[in-house]
């Protein structure tokens, strides 16, 4: 399947692009337009302005696509709470880490154009979501 | 509020070099909820109030992402947005814009100042005081656009309190 986003990935849309690829459709091809007239007709478009798969009721677009997905891993949705701090920093969360999330991801979308940044970005989630994963099941930080 | 000023402001023929995203937005009364959500995104994003409905942030990547999504939130409130790039006729009236938005700015990073000489009087010195201040002082330099001489000193004020804190 293709899916579209806005070029210029920062956070939300790589965390989007990991969450597709890794759970809903592994042969994920994804296409980056600069406007959403130039969404191509055959794509499923997410974090962009006026879809389904994007910003809803303060919610960022990783929280609303595993809504949609209908993904209720608890791994996931404490994810989704970091991702939301480090895309929109409203604090409705505690989430000391989307500080250093948002920064890892700025600074890779400087070098990086958007396939790039993807393929850099998805051991960062893959990574993230394993710490997490263990952080859940022993209860505490895992060393 | 930039006053017009006549010639004073506006007969130099000197345009503005910053370029301004204006969002202009209307929403219902009733409910209250999400007018007050929307105004406290806009509030923390350090937006300047030019009016009812409209507010203005100096243009860039993030402030533009962080606007439409805002836009689209009053939308789905039953609400209308319409964000606009735009640039001041006068230089004179952007300066004296800018120095609001700095002065705003100024303020809240006095009141970090006058806190931290607060908490540096009591003995001892709470670390969870010198931390909150630390978190206060990263939410309020995410809003500045313009920095102020306060912004210096606040962060002195801060780190050497952080310091004091994990010595007593």
């Amino acid at each position: 399947m293709r899916w579209a986003t806005r070029a210029g990935c920062h956070v939300d849309r790589a965390a989007c692009a990991w969450l597709i690829r890794r759970f809903r459709d592994p042969g994920a091809v994804f296409v980056f337009v600069d406007d959403p007239v130039e969404v191509p007709a055959d794509a499923t478009p997410f974090d962009m302005r006026g879809v389904e798969l994007s910003h809803h009721g303060g919610d960022c677009s990783f929280e609303t696509a595993l809504r949609v997905f209908g993904l209720a891993d608890p791994v996931l949705w404490d994810i989704a709470r970091i991702v939301h701090e480090a895309d929109l920093a409203d604090e409705r969360f505690d989430a000391p880490e989307a500080a250093g999330l948002d920064v890892l991801c700025r600074g890779l979308s400087m070098m990086l154009d958007d396939p790039a940044m993807l393929a850099a970005t998805g051991p960062l989630f893959d990574g993230l979501y394993e710490y997490r994963r263990r952080a859940l099941l022993l209860g505490r930080e895992p060393s | 509020m930039v006053a017009y000023q006549g010639w004073g402001v506006y007969g130099g023929g000197v345009a503005g070099s910053v370029e301004w995203l204006l969002l202009a937005y209307r929403m219902p009364r009733e409910p209250s909820t999400p007018r007050i959500t929307v105004w406290r995104k806009l509030a923390r994003l350090g937006v300047a109030k030019l009016g009812d409905g409209l507010v203005a942030l100096p243009a860039d990547a993030r402030t533009q992402e962080q606007l439409e999504w805002i836009a689209d939130e009053v939308t789905e409130a039953a609400g209308e947005a319409t964000l606009w790039r735009s640039r001041l006729t006068s230089a004179a009236a952007e300066r004296a814009l800018v120095e609001r938005m700095a002065g705003t700015i100024a303020a809240e990073y006095r009141a970090v100042i006058s806190a931290a000489a607060e908490a540096r009087a009591s003995t001892p010195v709470r670390a969870q005081t010198a931390a909150r201040l630390r978190r206060e002082l990263r939410r309020i330099s995410q809003r500045d656009y313009f920095p102020p001489a306060e912004r210096e000193e606040a962060r002195r004020a801060v780190e050497s309190l952080i310091t004091e804190a994990a010595v007593r």
